[in-house]
């Protein structure tokens, strides 16, 4: 997105950068403290992918997303975002870079207001520039006739695209979502969809780890399996959600 | 002798305003710092004796004293902090709370062998107003400190709701680990912290400098009152600090009415039986859910 790479502004932009994808995980090993949850996880998202990670529980999803953000522990491997290397960078330097970070679970400020939650998400802009405010309120409309109430007292899915667009504030080139539908009603989860599909249209890349897999692989571009730890397929969503081994093993038949 | 109830009021009042500077700076570095500073007395104590050395050795006007003692406080209450707990802040709150019992104690002997332990009083010529139809008087050093507190008040309630910063730190006191990837520097939150908490200390130090006076024990002898307020009031609540000191505050002296003669030293002992009353009821403090979601 325009915007952000003048405010990023490396000086010098590497040329491979036209060949290397916009997130590369090679080889990455992390988990928490002593734990070691991933074995050699290898990751690519391509600058306006939308990809899925899919996976049974504690297969490490989570963990991935936690890693690249820069909270859990990095064991080893690298982690490269548009050419820079994240591995010694802490979570303030991994956001000014460029990746918004949606958790799965307490994703907003409960005591903050709806619109100070914005303005959270402009922090590093030093504040919430009305454009900003303007654009995230037309892709989450629900927002705007709540901007004064407490987040705390919104709904489940309210509060999920409020988590979703305190992230977009400062016009992040990557989005990392941790279970977006987790906790909707059903109805609730397509349109949350809907939504993920209207933010990677305008050109954010969208890496997503979703339980909801057939829902995930039939949305994405391209999709990972993760099983304990480790890389167990990687392809096309539709490809992923027709192949048998996929689909017995992972998607219940 | 016999004091009306109103009268009781207003040194309710004045105790509640620097028990409430405390509790406020107290109250922040435990929901930001997620530490039990016991040492924040001692910033207390440095702001009483830098208000008077501003006041009395320097001879600067009142409000030019109580502004470097609120300047000279916050930086050396940040510096000590820089020094002593932001090195530890990984541990965890035992080690950050052993930390702050040893430094207070350091502190505190530190001043004493330097200052000795007598008192230092900033006398100030003092009117006094009297309302004998109602039965109270209240005097301009009085009015000052309650006028200085409701000012802090305002200014932080200001801060705290308008500016980036502010909405920043109340964000890091709701969810840290969601403040650190929506991009806030929690060091930079905490650095604001302890100045914002040392700054407040210095003002609730000049104001016990001109009420009681400054010696080594200032600041330590009112920590066991800061702490109950910043309970009552909800701990990590700045609002709530603020309501729970001036409950305290009233409640140590009204209940001097009600006590029979020759028992009044009990009067702090009646702040606690309220907190134990407030804490069965309500675990979580007075206001808290009131002010701190709604």
């Amino acid at each position: 997105m325009a915007g952000t790479d003048s405010r990023i502004g490396r000086p010098t932009a590497p040329t491979e950068a036209s060949v290397m994808s916009l997130l590369e995980v090679t080889a990455l090993d992390a988990g928490y403290g002593d734990m070691q949850v991933l074995h050699g996880v290898d990751i690519d998202v391509d600058d306006g992918e939308y990809v899925a990670l899919v996976g049974p529980n504690g297969a490490g999803k989570s963990t991935a997303m936690k890693s690249i953000v820069g909270i859990a522990t990095r064991m080893g491997g690298t982690i490269t975002f548009d050419g820079t290397e994240l591995t010694d960078l802490d979570p303030t330097g991994i956001v000014e870079r460029g990746i918004g970070y949606v958790p799965q679970t307490a994703n907003v400020f409960p005591s903050l207001t709806v619109e100070e939650n914005l303005a959270v998400g402009g922090y590093q802009l030093g504040g919430l520039p009305d454009d900003r405010k303007a654009a995230v309120v037309e892709q989450f409309p629900v927002l705007e006739e709540r901007l004064d109430q407490r987040a705390g007292n919104l709904s489940g899915g309210q509060q999920q695209m409020l988590a979703m667009a305190r992230a977009l504030i400062p016009e992040p080139r990557l989005l990392l979502l941790d279970e977006p539908s987790a906790g909707l009603a059903p109805d609730l989860v397509e349109r949350m969809f809907d939504h993920i599909d209207a933010i990677n249209d305008l050109g954010v890349t969208v890496l997503m780890v979703e339980q909801n897999a057939k829902t995930a692989l039939r949305r994405c571009d391209r999709g990972y399996v993760l099983a304990q730890g480790e890389n167990r397929y990687a392809d096309d969503g539709d490809t992923l959600l027709n192949d048998p081994e996929v689909r017995r093993q992972f998607l219940g038949g | 002798m016999e004091i009306p109830l109103a009268q009781e009021v207003i040194f309710g009042l004045v105790i509640g305003s620097y028990i409430a500077l405390g509790a406020v700076g107290f109250t922040l570095v435990y929901g930001l710092v997620n530490m039990i500073n016991f040492a924040h007395g001692e910033f207390i104590t440095i702001g009483a004796f830098a208000g008077y050395l501003a006041v009395v050795v320097a001879g600067l006007p009142l409000p030019v004293g109580i502004l470097v003692a609120l300047v000279a406080t916050a930086v050396v209450g940040w510096g000590i902090a820089r020094i002593t707990f932001e090195p530890m802040n990984e541990t965890g709150a035992v080690p950050l709370l052993m930390m702050s019992i040893g430094l207070g104690f350091v502190l505190r002997n530190g001043m004493r062998v330097i200052a000795g332990p007598s008192s230092r009083r900033v006398r100030l010529d003092v009117a006094t107003y009297r309302f004998d139809d109602l039965g109270f008087f209240v005097t301009s050093q009085q009015l000052l400190i309650i006028g200085l507190a409701l000012a802090a008040v305002v200014v932080m309630h200001l801060f705290l709701s308008r500016t980036m910063l502010g909405i920043a730190m109340r964000a890091t006191s709701d969810n840290e680990d969601l403040a650190l990837v929506s991009g806030i520097d929690t060091r930079r939150i905490r650095n604001a912290v302890w100045l914002a908490a040392s700054g407040l200390a210095g003002v609730a130090g000049v104001m016990l400098a001109l009420s009681q006076g400054a010696n080594p024990t200032t600041g330590f002898g009112q920590l066991l009152l800061i702490i109950t307020a910043a309970i009552l009031g909800g701990a990590g609540s700045p609002y709530g600090a603020v309501v729970g000191a001036y409950l305290l505050g009233i409640g140590i002296t009204v209940s001097v009415e009600f006590l029979p003669s020759g028992l009044t030293e009990l009067n702090a002992t009646m702040a606690f039986v309220v907190l134990i009353v407030v804490l069965l009821i309500r675990p979580g403090g007075i206001v808290n859910t009131e002010v701190r979601t709604s």
